[in-house]
């Protein structure tokens, strides 16, 4: 693919057949995937397309489950504590709300954004992108809410504070009797349904589907 | 080649290419409407300041406590280092060695692995172009997983809460270290990755 013999060619062919690296800026000829396929720049690695099957429906199940999940992980118990007769519990919430009365109101603000805030948006976006690809209305929005959605990527923080759970519980169970509570497995299910997610719901088809040039979208 | 010396531009958001417009001063993408550059503008002027802050406070991150664990009454403060320490004492080793990684080591690789980055640019040091977008994948990857101490904080304070028996509370350092984080996750976003090929053109094209 990345021939440099090529360049005075490359710089002929229409705009459509021709793809460039978003890392590296290598302009090259935009490769044809089957089903299932994916590819690479040939010279940074970066995966720059991947063409997965029944990308919508699959993505538009998993964004739901993910979002029936939601909020049984974020408000139900994580864990209790038992220490001398008193018993503590812990939601993904009530965190926020202590650091929020405990004075530090900025930390609590950034942990209830990467945690609660953001996951949840993240979320919605993606749904309201799926539904105006399945119903064929408001590309205009999707486009912008899709946008919003790889702005957000990064900020919520799901897994990370996964372990901050089992960081905390290493550092609790010598102290104190821990029990878990139905809280940390919805936790866990939103955490997979939301990596898996990010899998399937591959960005190229997405932005393709939304312009409207798919070939792709009834997969 | 570079999509930049055939006179396109890479949208940042959705990839889509676009001719460039000699007359316009600033460009939108055809497909989603995010404006688009040939390089991100001022890339390097704004990660450098982001970097710096970033450092300035990293002292107060790793110098002031953390947390408070009091127990009957008696308060102790945490700094990050000496929550890494309680966890050896324990013997958690295998915690204590990612609460370490997580807080204290990537950290500080990514203000000076950013640091050196910008620095290789500048000088246009012929590196190789793919250890330096390795480095610069794994910083951004990395990044998030700073945010471990300020999630424990939070589930510690909510969850050891018995009045005067034991209780945890957050304390300032919390708030540098957070800011730490984010704004190192800012400077990584910051910083465009083309840049670090472009001094290398020539090298790496040929293989």
């Amino acid at each position: 693919m990345c021939d440099v013999d090529d360049s005075r060619e490359l710089i002929e062919l229409p705009l459509e057949q021709l793809a460039a690296c978003h890392e590296c800026d290598l302009l090259m000829r935009k490769p044809e995937l089957a089903l299932g396929e994916r590819a690479e720049c040939p010279r940074c690695g970066f995966e720059l397309f991947s063409h997965r099957p029944q990308m919508l429906q699959r993505s538009l199940a998993l964004a739901l489950a993910a979002l029936l999940l939601y909020i049984p992980a974020n408000f139900l118990p994580i864990m209790h504590l038992h220490l001398l007769g008193q018993t503590t519990q812990d939601t993904v919430w009530s965190a926020v709300r202590s650091l929020y009365d405990g004075g530090l109101r900025v930390i609590a603000v950034v942990v209830f954004l990467c945690s609660m805030g953001i996951p949840l948006l993240k979320l919605l976006c993606q749904l309201a992108v799926l539904l105006c690809i399945r119903w064929d209305v408001g590309r205009v929005h999707g486009l912008f809410l899709y946008r919003t959605y790889h702005h957000l990527r990064e900020w919520g923080m799901l897994e990370v504070y996964l372990m901050g759970i089992l960081v905390s519980i290493v550092k609790l169970i010598a102290l104190a009797n821990i029990e878990m509570g139905i809280g940390l497995a919805c936790f866990i299910g939103l955490l997979l349904l939301q990596i898996w997610l990010e899998v399937v719901m591959s960005p190229q088809q997405v932005w393709e589907a939304l312009s409207g040039e798919s070939r792709y979208a009834g997969h | 080649m570079r999509a930049i010396e055939a006179g396109l531009l890479i949208c940042p958001e959705c990839h889509q290419l676009n001719r460039q417009d000699s007359d316009h001063g600033r460009q939108r993408c055809t497909r989603c409407g995010a404006s688009v550059h040939a390089r991100h503008p001022h890339s390097l002027a704004r990660t450098w300041a982001l970097l710096i802050t970033a450092a300035i406070l990293y002292i107060p991150a790793n110098l002031l406590p953390i947390m408070t664990v009091s127990a009957l009454g008696q308060g102790e403060p945490d700094t990050i280092m000496s929550g890494v320490v309680a966890l050896v004492q324990a013997g958690s080793l295998p915690i204590a060695l990612v609460v370490f990684v997580a807080s204290i080591l990537v950290p500080t690789f990514k203000l000076v692995g950013i640091a050196l980055l910008l620095i290789s640019v500048q000088r246009k040091q012929p590196l190789s172009a793919r250890q330096r977008i390795v480095m610069f994948r794994f910083i951004e990857w990395i990044g998030r997983w700073s945010m471990l101490d300020v999630f424990v904080i939070a589930i510690l304070v909510a969850l050891v809460n018995f009045g005067t028996l034991a209780r945890v509370e957050a304390d300032l350092g919390a708030m540098a270290f957070a800011s730490v984080v984010i704004l190192t996750m800012l400077a990584a976003i910051t910083f465009d990755p083309r840049l670090i090929w472009d001094n290398t053109e020539s090298h790496d094209d040929q293989e």
